[in-house]
């Protein structure tokens, strides 16, 4: 920002996934209309999506996906040691993800269904912050490219980025949709944080959560809309522990 | 105002004519709710048969076609050392078909804050005068208590209105510019029986009215049961989403963001349209939240729509179209909660 | 003791019914246009506080702002946000507008990270300011906790420039320590050109500290107060005005002549937001400035 005066760092920032499909970095490679200006903030060391490149010399680590097998916590420390900065990104790497409904069923058994004959050593999935200290958490299964954009501009200025604190309700009301709470489905917008401009439910899919809680989340008056419409107790908690990303709010009620 | 009869075959082709030259905007059937009732909004239409005139209401307000949910205030332009800000209220002219009582009456609320007073809203007043609006009575639905809250007639705020009287439509023409579109479509002077069939009709509307709320001496009992456990009560199961202020025409706060582009040029400074319920509302730097607790937000709403508006303009911000209560997730819809507040068995 | 309903000043009155129009009629669409100002000087007064001059840039635009002590602006970093800011400064100078800003949160961070020659933009001024029109023949109570001696500035330089329109002026300021001591190089002249008498009071004294430590409300035992001639001017944390308020209700000071400055979110500016809402009552257009009858008899105020 030259008006005020302030240098621009162009951070060195490096991408690793781990257990997930990618489509966060996805995300952000996709977005060709602001790519370049976006690369012109920071210096790319390592991406996987658009460019081969791999060096060792990086301030800020994007982790993205869960942590599910011993050499990956081994690979997570040592960039935590090299990273001045470890940003989580995706709700893969903040909560565990898709990748947690793992943990409802035993390893062998997931082992065998996944792998069949051929069994890998697999542990129990783990987000990012279970394994190493994290210092920012960027959720969304996939990130919102506009806010991941603003969170880099704001790092790369100096100042603090703020997540909306109400949830996605507002953001769904502004688009005009109808409550699909009233359409017999399970939406779980109303203690999610906002932010993802309510993509699924313009699609006319209900909310799972994938962007964790609201600050302000009323669980226990939703649960209670949700048991009086009808839902049994399994159908809730199936759409609560989908993301793994509700669980703080959802496991001291249910 | 002028008053004339314009048939209904006659009507449609004035209606196809307005939207041949004109954005026009009116309700459609969206979505079906689980019982198989039909969802309006209003949404731009290509010709007449699209308009769903005999809607019941729409889910969500028509305050977004002149309170954009988001809406940029200005742009700062970045160079070097200096930046410039740009500041745009141009909008294109266009028309709205089908707008009930309340709807109109919530903008005469709207223009009370935003039009008149000391600092008019220039992005408001840009969208309003450049808005043709053409309303249309309706029977209410067994919810709409608009006429406790002297709602359930415009008097002004619109171009055109009409009434069903039959094979035709009672008309009140409101501006020139209504006058102007006549041109080419005939209009026919009211005859002894029209006026009666019209005063007929409205007598009949006024009858069909199931839901009262009583509002004499609600400024005060606002104040007097400010710590009622009522608020208790309904705050437990409010889920501060603010889905209510999102669809009600008359709830204008918002809450303002600045967010620098990522080529550094520009920074865009935004306005969006906010809801007292939401957590964040009355936060300070430094984290200090005069409302903290759900049931002071959910009462503050209610607050608002009886005292403070009364106190500033001499009526309620309420129009009584009871769209929050049926967009509320959690089924808090004012009928009930002043009924709990003035301690009075509920229906 | 007799009570006699004082008479009002009706003189004041044309003073007493707005602030100056920044609501220009023939200039109506342009309410959320800033004023681009320089930044012309900087002055650290804490780690935490720096005390900024600015000038606004267009002649034009600099004659038409002028304000009243206790008004407010809207200052704008651009990109960052809009901040509403207490102007800080004397109103009989329009070269410079003083704003006192401590670092809160993002834009405040922000602009302490400013320069001399950075350019900012303001809207304003807006909101309710003290009537010091209808002090005039009385004594006056300046009563500052801790960033609360920003607003108190304005008045402050007010009196300066009438200083022989006023009876007895007294200055209480209390901070939490003494190097949250704000604009102490001031106090020497305040005193002793103006004659103020200056009571300092800190809560957690260092080891150079000589003065009084305590609550602010200590400092009552110190100063003689004449009830019926007496207005008082109290700005800081509710807790704090709530307290001062209350002791000056007791010793006889009739509640709507104490002045208090009541804060809240803002984003407008205007009365459109209604984020700055106290019950019933728009802090940015009935506020800041209330009397305290007002702000007792405000829902959710204190
Ligand atoms: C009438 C009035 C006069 C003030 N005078 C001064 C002054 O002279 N000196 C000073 O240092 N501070 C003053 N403040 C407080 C100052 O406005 C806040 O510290 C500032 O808004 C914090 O902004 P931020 O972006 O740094 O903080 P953040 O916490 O990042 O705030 C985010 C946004 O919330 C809003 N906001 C947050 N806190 C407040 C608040 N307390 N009041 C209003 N809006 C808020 C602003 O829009 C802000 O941009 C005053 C506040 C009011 C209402
Ligand atoms: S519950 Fe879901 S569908 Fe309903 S308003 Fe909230 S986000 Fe939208
Ligand atoms: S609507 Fe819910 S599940 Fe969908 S992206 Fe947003 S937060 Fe995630
Ligand atoms: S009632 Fe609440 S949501 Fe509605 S305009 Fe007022 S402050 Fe906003
Ligand atoms: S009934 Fe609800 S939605 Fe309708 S005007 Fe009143 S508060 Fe708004
Ligand atoms: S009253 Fe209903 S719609 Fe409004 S915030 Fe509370 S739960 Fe949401
Ligand atoms: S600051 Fe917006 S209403 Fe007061």
């Amino acid at each position: 920002m030259e008006y005020l005066g302030i240098e621009l760092k162009k951070p060195k920032v490096s991408f690793f996934d781990f257990t997930c499909c990618e489509g966060c970095q996805l995300q952000i490679a996709n977005k060709e209309d602001t790519l370049v200006d976006f690369l012109s903030l920071v210096e790319v060391v390592n991406f996987r999506e658009i460019s081969s490149e791999k060096k060792d010399h990086y301030e800020i680590a994007f982790i993205e996906g869960a942590i599910s097998r011993q050499d990956e916590i081994e690979r997570l420390e040592k960039i935590r040691k090299q990273a001045k900065l470890v940003v989580a990104l995706g709700t893969c790497a903040c909560y565990g993800g898709v990748n947690s409904l793992k943990k409802r069923f035993s390893v062998e058994d997931v082992v065998n269904e996944v792998y069949g004959h051929n069994p890998v050593e697999t542990l129990p999935v783990k987000s990012v912050k279970e394994v190493v200290a994290v210092d920012f958490e960027i959720p969304g299964c996939p990130i919102s490219k506009a806010e991941f954009e603003s969170i880099i501009l704001h790092l790369v200025l100096g100042t603090e980025f703020r997540f909306k604190k109400y949830p996605v309700c507002v953001e769904c009301k502004q688009n005009l949709n109808h409550c699909l709470l009233d359409e017999g489905k399970i939406c779980l917008g109303p203690i999610t944080r906002a932010g993802c401009n309510a993509v699924c439910i313009n699609g006319k899919l209900p909310c799972y959560g994938c962007r964790g809680p609201a600050e302000e989340n009323n669980w226990p008056s939703l649960k209670q809309i949700l048991t009086e419409k009808g839902f049994s107790p399994e159908q809730i908690d199936e759409k609560t522990s989908f993301f793994n990303s509700l669980t703080e709010v959802t496991k001291n009620e249910s | 105002m002028l008053y004339k009869t314009i048939s209904k075959a006659n009507f449609k082709v004035f209606i196809n004519e307005v939207i041949a030259g004109n954005v026009t905007i009116a309700p459609k059937m969206t979505d079906k709710d689980s019982e198989g009732n039909p969802v309006y909004q209003f949404q731009q239409v290509y010709a007449f048969d699209e308009i769903a005139l005999n809607y019941t209401k729409t889910y969500s307000s028509l305050k977004n076609f002149f309170l954009p949910f988001k809406e940029s205030l200005s742009t700062f332009q970045f160079d070097k050392n200096e930046w410039k800000q740009k500041i745009e209220y141009s909008i294109h002219p266009r028309v709205i078909v089908g707008v009930r009582a309340c709807d109109i009456n919530g903008l005469l609320k709207l223009d009370n804050v935003l039009m008149k007073g000391k600092y008019p809203s220039p992005y408001y007043v840009a969208r309003r005068t450049n808005t043709f609006l053409i309303g249309l009575d309706h029977e209410p639905m067994a919810d709409c208590f608009c006429q406790s809250l002297n709602s359930d007639e415009a008097l002004h705020g619109f171009d055109l209105f009409l009434t069903d009287i039959g094979d035709k439509y009672f008309m009140q023409i409101n501006s020139s510019k209504a006058f102007n579109l006549f041109k080419n479509v005939q209009i026919n002077d009211i005859e002894t029986e029209d006026e009666e069939k019209y005063i007929a009709e409205k007598k009949r509307i006024a009858s069909l009215f199931k839901t009262r709320v009583a509002i004499t001496g609600l400024s005060n009992l606002m104040d007097i049961e400010f710590e009622s456990d009522v608020w208790k009560k309904w705050g437990d199961k409010c889920l501060s989403c603010g889905t209510c202020a999102m669809v009600c025409p008359t709830c204008y706060c918002f809450t303002v963001t600045e967010s620098i582009d990522v080529s550094l040029k520009f920074a865009l400074k935004e306005k969006v349209l906010y809801s007292c319920n939401l957590v964040d509302f009355a936060e300070v730097a430094g984290g200090h939240n005069f409302r903290p607790e759900p049931a002071t937000r959910l009462k503050y709403r209610f607050y608002h729509q009886h005292r403070g508006f009364v106190e500033s303009y001499d009526e309620p911000k309420c129009v009584g179209c009871n769209r929050c209560g049926i967009a509320c997730p959690a089924g808090i819809n004012p009928i009930d909660v002043i009924h709990d507040l003035r301690m009075e068995d509920v229906k | 003791m007799s009570y006699e309903i004082p008479r009002e000043n009706i003189a004041a009155e044309p003073f007493m019914a707005g602030p100056p129009d920044f609501n220009r009629k023939s200039r109506l669409m342009q309410t959320d246009k800033v004023y681009e100002c320089m930044i012309t000087n900087i002055v650290e007064l804490t780690d935490m506080e720096k005390l900024f001059h600015l000038k606004i840039m267009d002649p034009g635009e600099s004659r038409l702002f002028t304000f009243r002590p206790g008004q407010f602006l809207m200052l704008e970093l651009p990109g960052f946000g809009e901040i509403p800011i207490s102007i800080s400064g004397s109103s009989a100078i329009r070269e410079r507008i003083g704003l006192c800003i401590r670092k809160a949160g993002k834009v405040t961070n922000m602009l302490h990270k400013a320069r001399i020659g950075t350019k900012v933009g303001v809207r304003g001024p807006f909101g309710t300011h003290f009537p010091l029109e209808r002090m005039v023949g009385h004594n006056i109570l300046l009563i500052a906790g801790g960033l609360g001696l920003a607003p108190l500035r304005a008045p402050i330089y007010w009196v300066n420039e009438h200083r022989s329109e006023y009876a007895d002026v007294a200055i209480m300021y209390g901070t939490k320590r003494p190097k949250d001591i704000l604009f102490d190089y001031q106090f020497d002249m305040w005193g002793k050109i103006y004659n103020y008498d200056i009571h300092l009071i800190v809560e957690e004294p260092d080891e150079n500290w000589k003065g009084r430590v305590g609550l602010i409300t200590e400092l009552f035992n110190e100063v003689d107060i004449d009830p019926h001639r007496t207005y008082a001017i109290v700005c800081g944390p509710p807790v704090m005005f709530k307290f001062v308020c209350n002791h000056l209700n007791q010793v006889g000071i009739p509640m709507d002549r104490m002045f208090v400055t009541l804060e809240r979110r803002m984003h407008c500016g205007m009365g459109k937001c209604c984020r700055c809402m106290v019950g019933s009552t728009f802090t940015c257009v009935d506020g800041p400035v209330m009397d305290y009858w007002t702000v007792m008899n405000l829902k959710e105020a204190i």
